[in-house]
């Protein structure tokens, strides 16, 4: 008898219950996970803008020598009357753009291991207002992905909590089937992305279908990345009624890193084909070290 | 019945142990559960394929585990006993019960009887007949009865306090069971192979002609036997037996006297495989011979108790001579032979450098049995009559020929007239050859002796021939002339070897012949027979009544040869009681071991009684051998039946505990036990603090034992560097003047002298260790209370071992009383002063650094008083004067610490009486009293440098 797979009964899937319970202690936990959010954020100063570079905007970039075809007026007489050469004055650029964020809230996402203080979902919601909040703040319009319309308003994130508060149940692991971003807007995808490799690609192809780019950040248990696991083990998936029962757990390590390892190195691939990012994120990691991350790629993603 | 002691009640319980492969197919499908994790990456998970996957299966040793534990469930449900009581003997005829009730069956004579009456009651039961024998009893013919009359009979019989002759037992039962051929038998044994154990063992199993014969044998041969009572010189021994050569065996031997009282008991115990172990008692010959009874504490049988009488008591016997002892040469001591010959059974006190008179005082006074005189011719009139009176009141008085009795005048301490004028012959004028010894009076105490063929005689003192000679002569030589006469006089005796006791006149005293005559005069002695009775007086003859003398003679051994009646006996059971029916009169001479008409106990009146023990002297028990006989053998007490079950229950639960255990380990309960380093550290605390409280009532109760530990700080600091000391009074003014006063000293020492001392201390005489300080500054105030005994005792250790405490009473001002101020008296009430003086001139403290006049401290005019010297010697014109070793007090009145004082800045605290010049010699008289303690009397042997110098030539 070799690791049996299969369906739970319905005496193991009571422990599933747990996991709802979880997901729905969201809007509970909501308060605490705003001001870790807000805490997460004011570590990254944002500034009204780090585009440095020239485009529309209300503040003086540079001085540049006019040349053909530039409209004139945007020539600074004042600057060009100091010397023999015409100067155009250039504002920095500063469009506020779309970001689109999507944390996962499959039950999945509820799970916390020993190894780790907070959930993965805790985690994720703590980064994505965080990443709200910092992005809000530095003009841009912030929306969640299927469920709210962007926003730049200082209040986005409260809003955002809520919408994430009242939304409906959702266990697909996968952001919403929605028509494509806008080619200039980002999305940013928080979850443990533990869905078949496929639908993530369908879905980030759907996402990214007008040429929009984006983040996935793969939010990790501590757990789920080393196996410590040994003796006779019965996994259970939160998500899925499924089941395994290993013999002997710590023979199957190498097997499940390997897979993992597989697993990323995938989704790696879909970002890059797509243009996109890919990060890992463990729950044991303080969160703004993605938050960091996040924000510093924002910015190249448009270069 | 199997090998083991083991049976079940419900045997057929143990069918379910068809179960267990069944159990087993069970278990062995039923693995462990697994412990549940929840892991969302499972999907992952599913599509890896374990490189190795072991079948999940039950390990075989928890397989093993749980299989044990049904199988001990099955077990104890079958209700299973340890030592089930035996079966009952087999067959339907009658029943035979032979009962050995001798002495060795009697320490558990119950048992015997419980399974006499288990054995008959259950024949009774099957309507079997039953015949009882007892094999004690007198033999007689056999006839079957009831149980129930039997088991009456049984009840009656007690163990006999003899050994038991089986064999006369032999007869009935062959004819018992030829009448009965159907009958079978069972022998309840006491396991000594004495009293024919083994021959009836084989007739018995014969007359059965193949019936079944059923032994009942103690394994361990409960009988254990006391014989051999011997009061050797230092101390009385006795030699226990066991049958069964086993183990060690400790056991405990009690000696009582003739009332009961217990008089000393000793350990002994059997070696590995040993049949016999020895006891003595190590106790004064006066209380050994006190001892009537000494027994095995505990063995509740007549063969564990050894009976003692007058034979085996140990005399004293004052040894006097009158020839001058020589030390050095032993062998020509007139008294080595005869204490030699002595020694065995009487303690020998010889007179050792006192005069015979004195001895023979000395002896008498001390109530002696027996007196050897070796050779004393006249005695003083005093101790002669002391000496007669001491016979006449039972004495035996033993003399020896020789020169000085030959040449003595007749005393009445002598059995015979002796020949007066030519009444010593000798050398070959008188006699050719010497003469040998050739007979014994067949009425005296020798006659059961050989007389020796090798003892010859050279000289002698002849007897008048009297009327009466021939009755008190107890030997005679060849010739006829007496060896030994002897004369009773009222209670005692007279006794008179015609030879000398050393080898001189004949060699009678290296013969083995001479302690066996010694034995049997001692024996006489302290075993006199009150006055004859009629009866008595009549069996011993017609010369009791026309001789009392020569009656009176014989009688020592008269006696002994008729009957003594039984006084008291032993029972089965090794206690007294008076004698049964059967009891008969032993021979006065004793008997070697105890038969049925003659139980062990004494016989004859209790001072001069003989003792019959049960065994004799040199037996030994054996086991009884039943090897290769047709018998079943069981041991006779049948052990308590012990249920099983619940052990098998709790062992049961055991495994239980262990199997949850193993599963809650295989599934990962180590692991979770190792990730909760706090269950773990918990679990630690838990049993530290368990045995931390289990050790601290040890280390408390160790904490009293300790001795006070001597305060290291303070030894350290008072003896690292060499310090003055004040006593703190406990007055903070008294105090502070002291410590100001000592520094003040300290500092001018320092500057003065080699002596450097580190800051003065406070000592507490009655706490602190005084040893360390050469001086101790002492200020008397006036209320300060008595020492206590203890802190006494502490300056006086103190002051003898070469300390000195300068008193200093600081009222020269006022009355200036010195040692008479009633403070001081006060504190040295109750302590060893020596004399005191005031410091002479010429006193060494004068001159022990500076040369002074006086002693001022802030006061100038008072004497320091000091321990009086010895006076000057006449003419002596030293310079200086000390005694041995320095003063250890000294008393002064003139405040010295007060003028020493300094405060912080160096600058004097208080004025003195007169001028600074006062305070220089204050500071001069505290170097000499420092420098004085310190060297002692040095300075005063200097002054005697330069005579020295001067002799040397120098």
């Amino acid at each position: 008898m070799a690791a049996r797979a299969g369906l739970v009964d319905p005496q193991d899937a009571k422990i599933t219950a747990r996991h709802e319970e979880a997901a729905l202690g969201l809007a509970a936990a909501l308060p605490r996970l705003l001001v870790a959010a807000r805490r997460a954020s004011a570590t990254v100063v944002h500034g009204l803008h780090g585009r440095r570079r020239s485009g529309v905007g209300e503040n003086f970039w540079q001085f540049r020598r006019f040349t053909d075809g530039d409209p004139t007026t945007k020539i600074d007489w004042r600057r060009s009357a100091r010397d023999e050469h015409v100067y155009i004055r250039e504002q920095e650029w500063e469009a506020a753009h779309t970001v689109w964020l999507w944390i996962d809230r499959s039950r999945s996402m509820a799970y916390r291991s020993s190894l780790s203080e907070v959930s993965k979902l805790d985690r994720a919601v703590v980064l994505g207002l965080a990443l709200a909040d910092v992005l809000v703040r530095g003009g841009e319009r912030v929306g969640l992905l299927g469920l709210t319309r962007p926003t730049a308003s200082r209040l986005a994130i409260d809003k955002l909590a809520q919408s994430l508060a009242f939304a409906a149940d959702d266990s697909s692991g996968l952001p919403p089937a929605e028509a494509p971003i806008a080619r200039l807007a980002e999305a940013v995808l928080i979850g443990d992305l533990l869905a078949p490799e496929e639908e993530i690609a369908a879905a980030v192809a759907n996402l990214a279908g007008r040429g929009g780019r984006g983040h996935m950040v793969m939010i990790v248990d501590p757990i789920e990345e080393t196996f410590p696991f040994t003796g006779r083990t019965e996994f259970l998936d939160p998500d899925a009624p499924l089941k395994l029962v290993a013999g002997r757990a710590e023979d199957w390590r190498a097997g499940y890193e390997e897979r993992l390892a597989r697993h990323r190195a995938a989704l790696a691939e879909i970002a890059r084909r797509f243009g996109w990012t890919f990060t890992i994120h463990r729950t044991d990691r303080p969160a703004t070290e993605p938050l960091l991350a996040l924000h510093a790629r924002l910015g190249e993603a448009e270069r | 019945m199997s090998a083991l002691p083991l049976a079940f009640l419900s045997p057929w319980m143990l069918g379910a142990l068809i179960l267990l492969p069944a159990i087993w197919l069970l278990l062995r499908l039923t693995p462990p559960r697994p412990k549940k994790i929840d892991f969302p990456p499972l999907r992952l998970l599913l599509e890896v394929v374990a490189k190795r996957e072991t079948p999940v299966k039950t390990p075989w040793w928890l397989l093993l585990l749980r299989l044990a534990l049904a199988a001990l469930l099955i077990f104890a449900l079958a209700k299973p006993i340890w030592n089930p009581p035996p079966a009952a003997t087999a067959g339907s005829g009658p029943l035979l019960v032979v009962v050995d009730n001798g002495w060795a069956a009697a320490p558990d004579w119950a048992a015997r009887v419980a399974a006499a009456e288990g054995a008959i009651l259950s024949a009774g039961d099957a309507g079997r007949p039953v015949a009882l024998v007892a094999s004690a009893d007198a033999p007689r013919d056999i006839g079957l009865s009831a149980s129930d009359a039997a088991i009456e009979r049984l009840r009656v019989l007690s163990p006999e306090p003899f050994t038991p002759d089986r064999r006369g037992q032999l007869g009935p039962i062959e004819k018992f069971l030829a009448a009965n051929p159907s009958a079978d038998a069972l022998w309840i044994s006491d396991g000594l192979a004495s009293g024919e154990g083994r021959a009836f063992a084989e007739a018995l199993a014969k007359a059965l002609n193949g019936r079944p014969l059923a032994v009942r044998v103690e394994p361990t041969g409960s009988a254990r036997a006391l014989v051999g009572a011997e009061n050797s010189p230092g101390s009385m021994t006795v030699k226990a037996l066991r049958a069964e050569a086993a183990g060690v065996e400790p056991i405990r031997v009690r000696a009582s006297d003739l009332r009961g009282r217990s008089l000393a008991e000793v350990d002994a115990a059997f070696a590995i495989g040993a049949r016999d172990a020895t006891a003595s008692f190590d106790l004064p010959v006066e209380l050994r011979n006190d001892i009537a009874r000494v027994e095995i504490v505990g063995a509740k049988s007549a063969g564990g108790v050894q009976l003692l009488d007058q034979r085996s008591k140990r005399r004293s016997i004052g040894l006097v001579t009158g020839a001058t002892a020589d030390v050095a040469q032993p062998l020509l001591s007139p008294t080595y032979y005869v204490a030699r010959a002595l020694r065995p059974f009487a303690d020998v006190r010889e007179a050792r450098g006192q005069g015979v008179a004195q001895a023979v005082d000395q002896f008498v006074a001390d109530k002696l049995p027996v007196i050897v005189l070796a050779d004393v011719g006249a005695l003083p009139r005093e101790s002669h009559e002391k000496l007669a009176a001491w016979v006449r009141a039972g004495g035996v008085l033993i003399r020896f020929a020789g020169p000085r009795l030959a040449a003595a005048p007749q005393d009445e301490l002598s059995p015979v007239r002796l020949r007066q004028g030519g009444r010593i012959l000798g050398g070959a004028l008188a006699w050719e050859t010497p003469q040998p010894l050739s007979s014994y009076a067949a009425d005296g105490p020798f006659a059961p002796l050989a007389p020796p063929k090798d003892v010859t005689v050279s000289r002698q003192v002849l007897a008048e021939p009297d009327a009466d000679l021939p009755e008190k002569v107890w030997a005679t030589l060849g010739d006829g002339t007496p060896l030994v006469t002897a004369e009773r006089r009222e209670k005692g005796l007279s006794v008179l070897f015609h030879v000398t006791a050393d080898t001189r006149w004949s060699n009678l005293p290296l013969s083995g012949a001479f302690v066996d005559m010694l034995r049997r005069i001692v024996d006489l002695a302290g075993s006199m027979p009150p006055p004859a009775p009629e009866a008595q007086k009549a069996a011993a003859g017609e010369q009791a009544k026309d001789q009392p003398a020569k009656g009176e003679a014989a009688q020592g051994p008269a006696p002994r040869a008729a009957t003594l009646p039984p006084s008291r006996t032993l029972d089965g059971f090794g206690a007294f009681r008076s004698p049964p029916a059967t009891a008969k009169p032993a021979p006065a001479e004793g008997r070697p071991f105890a038969t049925q008409e003659n139980p062990p106990g004494f016989y004859g009146p209790p001072d001069s009684g003989i003792a019959v023990n049960l065994l004799p002297g040199g037996a030994s028990l054996a086991r009884l051998d039943l090897s290769g006989l047709q018998a079943s053998v069981a041991p006779v007490v049948a052990p308590e039946p012990t249920p099983v079950a619940p052990w098998l229950f709790v062992l049961a639960a055991l495994f239980a505990i262990l199997d949850s255990l193993i599963v809650f380990l295989m599934a990962g309960g180590a692991a979770l036990l190792g990730r909760r380093p706090r269950a773990a550290s918990l679990i630690v605390a838990g049993l530290a603090i368990g045995l931390f409280a289990a050790a601290t009532p040890v280390l408390a109760q160790g904490a009293p034992d300790k001795k006070q530990p001597v305060d290291e700080r303070f030894a350290l600091e008072a003896t690292l560097q060499t310090r003055l000391a004040y006593v703190a009074t406990g007055d903070f003014e008294v105090d502070r003047i002291s410590k100001a006063g000592l520094e003040g000293l300290t500092q001018t020492l320092a500057e003065r002298t080699a002596l450097e001392p580190g800051t003065p201390m406070a000592v507490d005489p009655s706490k602190d260790e005084l040893s360390f300080f050469p001086l101790i500054y002492w200020p008397v105030t006036e209320s300060a209370a008595a020492p206590s005994p203890e802190t006494l005792q502490r300056i006086d250790a103190y002051m003898r071992q070469g300390g000195t405490i300068l008193f200093d009473t600081r009222d020269a001002d006022m009355t200036g009383a010195g040692p008479q101020g009633p403070a001081l008296r006060r504190l040295l009430d109750g302590l060893d002063v020596p004399a005191l003086e005031k410091a002479p001139p010429d006193h060494v403290l004068t001159k022990a650094f500076y040369l002074l006049n006086d002693f001022p401290g802030r006061y100038s005019g008072s004497p320091l008083w000091v321990e009086a010297l010895p006076p000057a010697e006449e003419g002596e014109d030293r310079p200086a004067r000390a005694g041995d070793g320095v003063s250890p007090i000294l008393i002064t009145s003139a405040d010295l610490a007060g003028a020493w004082a300094v405060g912080s800045d160096g600058a004097p605290l208080f004025p003195t009486s007169s001028d600074e010049r006062q305070r220089e010699m204050a500071y001069r008289v505290g170097v000499n009293i420092v420098m004085y303690t310190l060297t002692g009397n040095y300075k005063a042997d200097q002054v005697h440098v330069p005579a020295l110098l001067e002799r040397l030539g120098q």
